[in-house]
């Protein structure tokens, strides 16, 4: 078991030197959210005038989104880094070992999970500089393990295409998928005022349940079980199909 | 004695029909160095790829260790060293750490993973460069990694894809001195690779590969001496050629050389040649050199397929393998 342990770290920390080793690299991707929110508030700041919108302050509206919209990307990231892998061949050094398959792939996503918290921590620090309300410890903390979730599900969607289609060139569809997951949600405004098909699709999009477990410790300033319970079964159920199918293509990746 | 490896009609087609490996059967005992030895294209690597669990057969069965690459992939995985060919190695990891995750891999003791990480890096000469990051390493450095990557859980059979392509002369010979070790040592070892010397030098027998099937197997003296005798190759001085073919008639088969010399084949084995000296200069002919001339592997493989090892034909097989097996490969890029 231990052993198993050790072989997760491994392959995280591996997942980590992309960041720590390259640091010119990592620079857009740290930012990219920042700038997201920053353009956003200045954009639609007062679209908390219009009636019916359920918070008066849109930095702490908008700034779930844009921490889970880090974490896709970065989970994103994490599936072009295996196409990468799968081109030069380092994957099958990974395939050739006894290491368990589900060993391998909890070490990817683990290290999605914990790149996904560098965004998001420059984000906060800027997002409390222009004014988001502080959600307490508990709302904070529940937004990180949200967050790091989410980084590991959008993972999982890149590992199941980068095993699927084997190319970095796969790469905008990882990238587009957990784009549009995020966006077409209650993402910039509350479910009451969407209209028409982003409306329906918003209401069944398990994300949308992720962003409200999010956007509640900042919005309403405190946790509730209401709204923390439907973030959970959101994120296993994404899960346990998106680990499914990506189990799935390991298996097959030699067919 | 077990087989470390056996195959029995083993194949592997990809789609499109593309036929890589149409049935093969081996058997390398424990103890042996086997040399696959075949042009770019011949089904090489995807015969290894199936033997090392990362592609499964379309036909055919095969077991290393003595379990089945199919049904107990995990096991072979447990007993197998693998190099594969360019050595996969990340660039921003240092050489210690590819060490070190290689045992984590293996689920070795941390202790122990660590001891046997410092002594392979020693082995092969990396102890100084070990925590470097492996993008700054040199060719040779890296396959000498790759190699010692593959040696840290003590595998049973050691898998060497292509070892030195690519490699310069010294670096070469390095990487063959350290596998001749590790087979004295128990090791068996398959190798694969295109250049007849390295089959040579290293194997105690030689497959040749064809187009996805055997032409031939045996030990390299065997496989040589099957095709055709030793030839000795004279120069004849001023103008004496035609009075030495005939005194050379009686003793073999004549026929012209490269550079206007002349040669006989010694169908009566080397100890013909003090003979043949013999009769050329009771007949007044002076020569100005000879050579005895043993058949190469690289003739055995004209004579088994028909052509050349770097034959064109062989290297748009290689390009149609490809585009059914591996993917289109794009600038890399890191995220």
């Amino acid at each position: 078991m231990s052993g198993r342990i050790a072989t997760v770290r491994a392959l995280a920390f591996r997942g980590l030197n992309e960041v720590v080793r390259v640091p010119g690299a990592a620079i857009p991707s740290l930012l990219a959210p920042t700038i997201f929110l920053l353009g956003f508030v200045s954009m639609f700041g007062n679209l908390t005038e219009l009636p019916g919108f359920t918070s008066d302050d849109f930095v702490s509206f908008v700034l779930p989104v844009m921490m889970l919209q880090g974490a896709g990307f970065t989970g994103a990231a994490t599936g072009v880094n295996l196409a990468r892998d799968i081109e030069q061949g380092w994957f099958d050094r990974l395939l050739a070992s006894p290491a368990p398959r589900p060993v391998l792939l909890a070490g990817m996503i683990a290290s999605a999970s914990v790149r996904a918290l560098l965004p998001t921590s420059v984000l906060l620090v800027v997002a409390f500089a222009i004014g988001a309300d502080y959600p307490g410890v508990v709302g904070l903390l529940v937004a990180l393990v949200f967050v790091a979730a989410f980084a590991a599900l959008a993972a999982a969607w890149g590992i199941v295409l980068a095993l699927r289609f084997k190319t970095q060139s796969a790469a905008p569809l990882m990238q587009a998928g957990t784009f549009m997951a995020v966006m077409f949600t209650t993402s910039y405004a509350p479910l009451e005022l969407l209209t028409g098909w982003l409306r329906a699709v918003a209401t069944v999009n398990p994300v949308t349940r992720v962003i409200e477990a999010v956007r509640q410790g900042f919005v309403a300033g405190e946790v509730s079980w209401a709204l923390t319970w439907p973030g959970l079964v959101a994120v296993a159920g994404l899960g346990a199909v998106l680990v499914a199918l990506a189990l799935r293509g390991m298996a097959r990746s030699g067919r | 004695m077990p087989a470390a490896i056996e195959t029995h009609a083993l194949a592997r087609s990809f789609k499109g029909d593309v036929v890589a490996v149409a049935g093969i059967d081996l058997e390398v005992a424990e103890g042996e160095i086997y040399a696959f030895l075949g042009p770019n294209g011949a089904g090489k690597t995807t015969t290894v790829r199936m033997l090392t669990t990362l592609l499964a057969p379309t036909g055919g069965r095969a077991s290393v260790a003595g379990h089945d690459v199919a049904g107990e992939a995990d096991a072979v995985r447990r007993s197998i060293g693998v190099a594969l060919q360019e050595a996969a190695l990340d660039p921003l990891m240092t050489g210690r750490e590819l060490m070190l995750l290689q045992a984590t891999l293996h689920a070795l003791p941390r202790a122990e993973g660590r001891r046997r990480a410092e002594a392979l890096l020693e082995r092969v000469d990396l102890a100084d460069a070990a925590d470097r990051r492996v993008g700054t390493y040199s060719g040779g450095m890296r396959r000498r990694l790759d190699l010692a990557s593959a040696l840290v859980h003590e595998p049973a059979v050691l898998f060497l894809d292509e070892p030195t392509t690519g490699l310069d002369p010294v670096s070469r010979l390095t990487i063959w001195e350290e596998v001749q070790k590790l087979n004295d040592a128990g090791t068996t070892v398959f190798l694969t690779t295109q250049y007849l010397e390295e089959a040579d030098r290293l194997a105690d027998r030689v497959g040749i590969i064809d187009r996805g099937t055997m032409a031939a197997e045996d030990t390299p003296a065997a496989l040589k001496a099957g095709i055709r005798d030793p030839r000795l190759e004279l120069t004849i001085a001023d103008g004496g050629a035609d009075r030495a073919r005939d005194v050379l008639t009686r003793f073999g088969e004549v026929a012209p050389a490269a550079d206007g010399r002349v040669s006989v084949s010694l169908g009566g084995g080397r100890g013909q040649v003090a003979a043949i000296v013999r009769a050329l200069d009771d007949a007044g002919l002076m020569m100005d050199s000879l050579d005895v001339v043993e058949p190469t592997l690289d003739d055995v493989f004209v004579a088994k397929t028909g052509r050349g090892l770097d034959d064109q034909r062989a290297r748009e097989q290689e390009q149609r393998e490809r585009s059914g097996d591996e993917q289109l490969v794009v600038e890399p890029a890191r995220q």
